[in-house]
């Protein structure tokens, strides 16, 4: 088997942003090229997938062919690639959206250099074994997310971008001392050697701070509740076709983060990272229903939406056991595709309003103009509420069944009833857009942004739904692996 | 050496948090410069910075580490990149709004 396959979905969409950069002169080139490199992207992480899931065994690769722990590893495990095989779906749509969308940020030159960045940075982070390259990949990510704002059709977009750019270096100087400390103590930086280390010797100095504040660093990036604030903001304030990306899959290193550090890093240590994981998921899907019943702006509605079902996925991640490991999974890739079409269709929704915006007195009735789009958001609105016959019920049912079987009966009381929250502001948001006779005066544009792509995802929603055996089956299966890290382990040092 | 190092990596913190918390934006991005200068210097002294020492020399007992060295290289290239980024936004912003006072740029909050 070619290990040169984990490196191809960092390298082609790296490769890909110079030469759409190339492109400037030619929008419509440039934007065919984007949507072919994330293709391209999506059918090798596909490919990578398939091999390991048959394989059963991890796929490694050593940059620049030095030996494990000293150079660069490259790991292509089933959580890590899935992860990936979901990102590279909802970028690529994200993509298909972009250019059906009437945003003026859309025709700058710059837009998808930046885009396809954005991407190499996301999925590098999904697939590197090793700490620093992943604050490389996550600056990458950051910087290209922040310029992707700090571009918006809305003025408000190059405040919103600072204060999330503030958070970022906040949080890579939390991760730097963290990986300062990590280095000080067991004088590795290779993920599988330092979990190795660490289960071998749990206590030494300065591990728990390292630990402490990785978690930090994990925290801003999902923007887990004490550090949410930037959230809102700065998904509502983005161009529709990045705000869709940033609330869905770029909040997910942060989950992803999670599972490592529970299953991986710390697994002697990991008692109270859980407890922590509970206690932040519960309050976060407490204060995201009711901070999002509360918004007046309906991607500000759904950027709180997802503070709550990141809540969730918490949760999961915080009983850790394989069911609820097997939950956290379906969960984090339904919310991915549930959350990207809805706020597709919100900036859908704008797009046509008279003013620009998203608020909630400006698209009043406006989603009349679009019939089509009403039938979307109202699944969407089902699938993130978790009702059948979608996604989003699969997720939830797995998680209330793992709830059961782990015997945590007060954090299950909790989620249970504050999930019904999630149904009342979504249909409200439906209510409010499509049913709701528009201001006197006010009158939808005949033109707006394209649906196709909250088209495919609410298709795949459902499809997911009716047919969900094989991503549970998947999920299951990476519940199993990360349960067993030894093989991780083994295949990152090279069978040592 | 080792207290000389504390210190200065104490000090640097502290300045770079009072900046930060500053109201003035341009002051909070030069505390955030500090700050990762700050995190630079700790790198360095995790790999037994001796100042005077090669890394990977062969005398026992005393030599630097070299990986932290690179590490902190990377970090200063990124920190460079990202604090140009952060002086343009702000040029933008403060350009926009008239002010770089934080507390007047209040425009998301509605």
């Amino acid at each position: 088997m070619n290990p040169h396959l984990v490196l191809l979905p960092i390298l082609i969409p790296l490769a890909g942003t110079p030469v759409a950069l190339l492109l400037r002169r030619r929008p419509r080139a440039q934007s065919a090229w984007a949507l072919g490199v994330m293709l391209t992207t999506l059918l090798v992480s596909l490919r990578l997938l398939g091999v390991i899931w048959s394989g059963g065994q991890p796929v490694t690769f050593q940059l620049g062919g030095w030996p494990a722990p000293f150079g660069i590893t490259l790991m292509g495990d089933l959580l890590g690639v899935t992860m990936t095989v979901m990102s590279a779906l909802v970028l690529g749509l994200g993509l298909v959206y972009a250019a059906g969308c009437g945003d003026r940020c859309i025709t700058y030159p710059h837009f998808y250099p930046l885009f396809l960045a954005l991407a190499a940075g996301l999925i590098g982070i999904f697939l590197t074994g090793d700490i620093f390259n992943m604050f490389v990949f996550a600056e990458l990510l950051v910087i290209s997310g922040t310029a992707l704002t700090a571009i918006s059709d809305d003025p408000n977009g190059t405040e919103a971008a600072y204060k999330y750019f503030f958070m970022s270096l906040l949080a890579s100087i939390f991760l730097l001392i963290a990986m300062g400390s990590l280095y000080v103590a067991y004088g590795t930086l290779n993920m599988a050697d330092l979990a190795q280390r660490i289960a071998a010797e749990p206590a030494r100095q300065p591990a728990p701070l390292a630990m402490a504040l990785l978690f930090a660093f994990f925290m801003v990036k999902s923007a887990v509740v004490p550090f949410h604030f930037w959230q809102p903001d700065f998904h509502a304030a983005s161009p529709t076709p990045v705000s869709a990306m940033l609330s869905s899959v770029v909040v997910k290193v942060g989950v992803y983060g999670f599972i490592r550090m529970t299953t991986l890093l710390f697994v002697p240590v990991a008692a109270p990272l859980k407890t922590a994981l509970i206690v932040l998921g519960v309050v976060g899907v407490i204060f995201g229903g009711f901070t999002a019943l509360g918004a007046t702006h309906a991607k500000r509605m759904l950027a709180y939406s997802t503070l709550g079902q990141v809540g969730f996925i918490l949760v999961a991640i915080g009983w850790g056991t394989p069911a609820a490991l097997t939950a956290a999974i379906i969960l984090t890739f339904n919310h991915s595709l549930i959350k990207a079409a809805m706020l597709m269709l919100a900036g859908a929704v704008a797009s046509r309003a008279p003013v620009k915006s998203a608020s909630f007195d400006v698209i009043t009735g406006m989603g009349k103009a679009i019939p089509f789009g009403g039938v979307l958001f109202f699944i969407g609105a089902l699938a993130l509420a978790g009702v059948p016959p979608t996604n989003g019920f699969v997720g939830k049912l797995t998680l209330f069944g793992s709830g059961i079987q782990a015997q945590a009966y007060p954090a299950l009381l909790l989620i249970g009833v504050f999930s019904i929250m999630t149904l009342m502001y979504v249909i409200r948001a439906f209510q409010v857009i499509w049913w709701t006779p528009p201001a006197e005066g006010q009158k939808a544009k005949s033109k707006g942004d394209a649906l196709l792509a909250p088209a495919i995802l609410i298709g795949l929603c459902v499809l997911l739904g009716l047919w969900s055996e094989p991503l549970a089956r998947l999920a299951v299966d990476i519940a199993g692996s990360v349960g067993n890290p030894a093989l991780y382990i083994l295949t990152a040092l090279g069978g040592r | 050496m080792d207290l000389l190092q504390a210190l200065a990596i104490g000090v640097m913190f502290g300045v770079g948090v009072f900046q930060l918390l500053r109201r003035n934006v341009i002051r909070t991005a030069i505390g955030m410069l500090i700050l990762s200068n700050a995190v630079n210097l700790f790198l360095l002294t995790a790999g037994a910075y001796d100042g005077i020492v090669d890394a990977y020399t062969n005398l026992a007992g005393q030599r630097s580490d070299a990986l932290p060295q690179a590490l902190v290289l990377t970090a200063i290239v990124i920190s460079l990149a990202g604090f140009s980024f952060v002086l343009a936004l702000l040029y933008a912003i403060s350009m926009r709004l008239g002010t770089a006072d934080s507390d007047e740029m209040d425009r998301l909050k509605h």
